[in-house]
Formats: structure tokens, C-alpha cells, sequence
């Protein structure tokens, strides 16, 4: 029985595509079966960040309704092999999914996979809420900046409401990612620290992902940034992909680096 | 911090204003939607001070910090 991971953030815009993306290939390349699934419908993008928009031909409300059965609906990643992706679909009814039938379908899907990762939609409606439902665990993906961390906060406070497992008793599982933060801003104090947000969300950490403009280049690529060795971004990924698996992996320094010029510098400024 | 900052003092950087203001504001916003038994809470009290004695009003506001959460109850008797 695989484990439903759902990566969400309330507020848009804030990298939970991109964060499912990563994650999921990262936990494919540890030799997991993974499923990642794009739940924003009417809005999909998971498909251009894993560059598997062109292979599309079912999407997952076709699954639901019987239009095709699930394997054909399934795509295969072009590198991680035990990795495969359900798309969105690109209705304008974003209502259209309905609890039974997710239920049904990632009731399938955790029996055949070690792992379903789905990206849920930013707000709190009916989209975000089957997203988290059947949710084991969540990964609430937040920036360092005000309206992030607040809408985060509110997510985290419906998650348990909204979900099965904690009517029987159960509590989801809930971690933090913070994603693009810039050492150097933290440090002179124009950005939120880790541990500033962590103090106001109250929730335990499980990555840091450094603001990094590569990142740009691998969506406009259509291949995750992961995949590149030297990328500190990536290698942050490949970590929170370890620590979900129950790993205990050292955090990454991510103070600021500093040349002698810089330090010069900083003591004029 | 530079060195000059350091020894001058200086303000506060805007990422301890944001955290300042962010800690006021959820402080808030979490009592509604973590307290959906607040209503109910309150009906059961002012049948339980009745049994006692008269009561025009009972009032509950919710405080939270990280380390602690309280409830305040404020209860109104009225004149007799």
C-alpha cells in the first residue's frame, strides 16, 4: 500500500508545481514507484514542467468518468522510468471532480504505487479539498514573504477538517518546504528566516530550496532542475526527497557566500 | 549586518517588521477557524451559570501565542 503525499500551499504562485515536479522524479531516481497528479484542473501545468505536455492524450477527469481506463491515461517519464503522470484535465468546469471517484481512483493508485504525489490547487475550494482528503501526508510549500506564510497558516489549519484520516482519529502527517529563499536578503535582515517562519507556522521542516534562477531555464526546458548534479536547488531536492522516505539528511548551508570584496563592502554599507 | 550598522545601531531590517505583523494578524485569524465549538461552548455555560445565578452575557475571546493558547471568559451578571 503506497502512501498519498499531496504538496499544497493556499497561496498561487508559490512553487507546488514545481516542487512535485522535482520531488517526484527525486523519489522515482530512489527507486520508488511514483505517481505525480496534476489536481488543478483547468489550469494544468505539472505536464510542461515535467516536459510531458505532448504525450498527453487522457487526463484524469477522463479516468473518473470511464472514458478510458487508467493505464492508458498514464504516462511514463521520459528518464525516471518509475515514474508516471496523470495530467489535468483542461476542462473550464473546475468543479467536475467528485469525491467518490478521486476516492476511487487514488484508492487504485496507492494499491499499484509506493508513492502518490498530488499537486494540488492554490485556494482553499473543492479542488484543494480533494487533494488533501485522502491524504497521508502533506508538504505545505511556502515563500518567505507575508502573504505566503498567512496563507499557508490558514491552509494548515483546514487540512485536518478537510481530511479522512483525521476523522478517524489520525492526524496528517505535515511538513514545511520553503522554497526560494535568498540567504543573502535573510541575512541583512529583508527576508524572512527560516526559523521566522517555522516559529509562525508551527510545523516541522523538511527542506529549503534556495531561490535559484536556474530553475526558470529547466521549465522552459521541460526537464526539472533536479537532474542537474551542481544545482544547490536541485541538491535540496534531492534531500527533501530522502527525508520523505525517513531518511535523516544533514540541512544545507545556505549562508550567503562571501568573497573578501563583499565583506568590504558589507562593512561600508 | 555591517560593522558601521553594528556598532551605530540601526532599524529594524523589514523582515522583523514582517514577522511582527504576521504573528499579530494569524494570532487573530486562527481563533475562527480553529474553535468551531466556541458557540456551543459558550450556550452550555450560560446554562450552567443559571443553575447558579442570573446572567445577562457570557463573552469568549480566544489569545494565543506559541507557546500558549487561552480562552478568556467574560461573564456579565446584570442588575437584578
Amino acid at each position: 500500500m503506497g502512501t498519498i503525499i499531496t504538496v499544497t500551499s493556499g497561496k498561487g504562485g508559490v512553487g507546488k508545481s514545481t516542487t512535485t515536479a522535482n520531488l517526484a522524479v527525486g523519489l522515482a531516481n530512489l527507486g520508488k514507484r511514483v505517481v505525480a497528479i496534476d489536481f488543478d484542473i483547468g489550469l494544468r501545468n505539472l505536464d510542461m514542467i515535467l516536459g510531458l505536455e505532448n504525450r498527453i492524450v487522457y487526463d484524469v477527469v477522463d479516468v473518473m468518468e470511464g472514458r478510458c481506463n487508467l493505464p492508458q491515461a498514464l504516462i511514463n517519464d521520459k528518464k525516471a522510468k518509475s515514474l508516471y503522470f496523470l495530467p489535468a484535465s483542461q476542462t473550464k468546469d473546475k468543479d467536475v471532480l467528485q469525491k467518490e471517484k478521486v476516492k476511487k481512483l487514488l484508492e487504485t493508485l496507492k494499491a499499484d504505487f509506493d508513492i502518490v504525489l498530488i499537486d494540488s490547487p492554490a485556494g482553499i475550494e473543492s479542488g484543494f479539498e480533494h487533494s488533501i482528503f485522502l491524504a497521508d501526508r502533506a508538504l505545505i510549500v511556502s515563500t518567505p514573504d507575508v502573504s505566503s506564510v498567512r496563507d499557508a497558516d490558514r491552509v494548515i489549519g483546514i487540512i485536518d477538517a478537510k481530511s479522512e484520516k483525521a476523522k478517524n482519529g489520525e492526524e496528517v502527517e505535515k511538513h514545511v518546504i520553503i522554497n526560494r529563499l535568498k540567504p543573502q536578503m535573510v541575512e541583512s535582515g529583508n527576508m524572512l528566516s527560516t526559523e521566522d517562519v517555522l516559529g509562525i507556522l508551527a510545523l516541522p521542516l523538511i527542506g529549503v530550496v534556495p531561490d535559484d534562477e536556474d530553475i526558470i531555464s529547466s521549465t522552459n526546458m521541460g526537464e526539472p532542475i533536479i537532474y542537474k548534479e551542481k544545482s544547490l536547488a536541485a541538491e535540496s531536492y534531492r534531500r527533501i526527497a530522502r527525508r520523505i522516505l525517513g531518511e535523516e539528511v544533514a540541512f544545507l548551508d545556505l549562508k550567503a557566500k562571501k568573497g573578501l570584496f563583499s565583506s568590504l563592502k558589507g562593512i561600508f554599507k | 549586518m555591517s560593522l558601521i550598522e553594528k556598532i551605530f545601531g540601526k532599524k529594524k531590517g523589514s523582515a522583523a517588521v514582517a514577522k511582527d505583523r504576521l504573528t499579530i494578524m494569524l494570532a487573530h485569524e486562527r481563533v475562527d477557524c480553529k474553535l468551531p465549538y466556541l458557540d456551543a461552548l459558550r450556550n452550555d455555560l450560560i446554562e450552567v451559570i443559571k443553575k447558579y445565578t442570573h446572567v445577562d452575557d457570557v463573552k469568549i475571546t480566544s489569545h494565543n501565542n506559541q507557546s500558549i493558547d487561552m480562552l478568556e471568559v467574560e461573564i456579565t451578571l446584570g442588575k437584578k
